[in-house]
């Protein structure tokens, strides 16, 4: 069995995982059994789309990438959104996400651990605005080798990404949080 | 744009190559370079992807043709041997749609065993999610902003099957449009939010890993390829108005870092003979080359009569991403007219 088969698995789980638990997609395999054909929804029936609010912490994919925590010195670690990654042999895309809320100081050094052994080869921090959909015009809070360390953007609401490549080929990924910061 | 290709090609198609071996790597890639390439195995060749819907997750009839539209804008887009998509109701890679896939919060994902086979999923019309609602265009009868075309992410995840990573693109996003591998799709309106083809950064890997169609076909323009351009002549000490074969060569430089497109002979392109009189230091065009039969060489045939230095001269063409050349100057002696002398 090659080292990519034997990924397989894995990495099914990882696509397919969510918070409902439900299972992945799979090439072969049946279709999972709780899951069913979603009728098409007419626009009229849809509300206008909800004003994103920041989640407090979540779930990730099962052996997809870790869960990754921000916090200033001395601070509770707060879990950010995984947003767009790829992990093994599969993939999810996401929208730019709001972020999970994190209060801190202007200036103030933060540092992301992850919940796991997965060492990071290269990381970048950027920060827009809260009020941005998108990373246009973001600004570059740091990046670099080894375990993210960034100092906090000046004062006002801004939604952080820090975009990590792990080390040894496993996948990258993007997590969100959503900075208050005065 | 093509400056800031130039400068940077080099060392992003080396990093892009050394990415693509040692995995997804968004990370150190350089803007406006192609796209990164995923871990794992290629398909191979032209290989034949056939799909069908996955059972009790069949998505609705306008999701279907988004993606068999998909499917087609990959396939006519490729502009390289990858794989192509076609959907067949015996088809062993299942595309699905609705619930409980993709992660927390992704709207498309995909799983890839090449060459064995992929999947493929999108999230279900009126999804709630932390960051809004998911709204797919082609569900609703008159599409709002801020929907997703179902049509351009699907094709996100067939680039994905095929190998590639998300683009990187500039600090200001200029860039966008230059890849529908996205790290962040847009929504309607924003500018890139319906591509239904390839961009140039995505075409760009998928030369380099799957090679072009033809040794004739274009290269993407956001390669930078170095180019090796040769002349040879069949005698370069000839009579008086003696007839003389030109061939140039004309090929990609021998790189690893190149994939598959290292040393391809470079066909129908324009390959120019130029003149210099002994003595001069100006080169004058003599005669555009014509490409033969066998890619890469250009041939001409010409009765010299005058001692002159030759060489070929392919120039950088603007819509392609390759770099011109000029061959070494090879001399051709000619003998002084003894007797009739037809002038030129």
């Amino acid at each position: 069995m090659s080292h990519r088969r034997a990924l397989l698995p894995l990495v099914l789980v990882m696509a397919g995982c969510s918070s409902t638990g439900m299972p992945p997609p799979s090439p072969t395999g049946p279709a999972p059994a709780t899951m069913s054909p979603v009728p098409p929804m007419p626009s009229t029936s849809l509300p206008p789309a909800p004003v994103p609010t920041p989640a407090p912490a979540e779930t990730v994919p099962a052996d997809g990438p870790p869960a990754a925590q921000l916090a200033a010195e001395g601070g509770d670690p707060v879990t950010g959104q995984l947003g767009t990654y790829v992990w093994g042999d599969g993939g999810s895309d996401s929208p730019w996400l709001p972020g999970a809320s994190l209060a801190v100081g202007a200036g103030e050094p933060l540092t992301v651990t992850f919940r796991s052994s997965a060492a990071v080869a290269t990381w970048r921090a950027r920060s827009v605005p809260s009020t941005a959909d998108g990373p246009a015009g973001a600004s570059v809070l740091g990046e670099g080798a080894g375990s993210p360390t960034f100092g906090a953007p000046a004062a006002g609401s801004w939604t952080v990404e820090v975009h990590v490549v792990f080390d040894g080929g496993v996948g990258d990924a993007s997590y969100f949080w959503r900075l208050e910061v005065t | 744009m093509i400056e800031l290709r130039r400068r940077s090609s080099i060392l992003s198609a080396a990093i892009f190559l050394t990415a693509s071996v040692a995995l997804s790597g968004a990370g150190p890639t350089a803007a406006h370079s192609p796209d990164p390439s995923l871990s794992g195995g290629l398909f191979g060749q032209d290989q034949r992807l056939p799909f069908r819907w996955r059972s009790g997750s069949e998505p609705p009839a306008a999701i279907k043709t988004a993606i068999r539209a998909a499917a087609d804008d990959s396939n006519a887009s490729r502009a390289s041997q990858a794989a192509t998509f076609v959907y067949d109701s015996a088809g062993s890679n299942l595309i699905g749609y609705g619930t409980g896939t993709c992660g927390v919060n992704g709207i498309g994902c995909f799983t890839r065993t090449a060459p064995t086979g992929f999947t493929m999923w999108l999230r279900e019309h009126g999804r709630p999610f932390d960051w809004g609602t998911l709204r797919w265009c082609q569900m609703q009868s008159v599409p709002t902003n801020g929907c997703y075309d179902a049509e351009t992410i699907a094709l996100d995840e067939f680039g994905h099957v095929e190998v590639l990573n998300h683009h990187v693109n500039f600090a200001d996003e200029s860039d966008y449009t230059d890849a529908v591998v996205q790290t962040f799709s847009r929504t309607r309106p924003k500018t890139g939010w319906d591509m239904h083809v390839y961009g140039p950064c995505d075409s760009a890997t998928l030369q380099i890993r799957y090679d072009v169609p033809t040794l004739s076909s274009p290269y993407s323009p956001c390669l930078d390829l170095a180019t090796v351009l040769t002349l040879s002549i069949s005698d370069t000490s000839i009579a008086y108005g003696a007839l003389v074969d030109i061939t140039a060569y004309l090929k990609v430089t021998t790189n690893t870092a190149y994939g598959r497109l290292s040393a391809n002979p470079i066909g129908k392109k324009t390959v120019r003979l130029q003149r210099r009189a002994i003595g001069s230091t100006t080169w004058t065009n003599l005669v555009t080359l014509s490409s033969s039969a066998t890619a890469g060489t250009y041939v001409a045939s010409l009765r010299l009569y005058a001692t002159a230095d030759l060489r070929a001269l392919f120039s950088a063409p603007t819509n392609e991403g390759l770099r011109g050349d000029t061959s070494p100057t090879v001399r051709v002696t000619v003998a002084p007219c003894t007797a009739g002398c037809p002038q030129p």
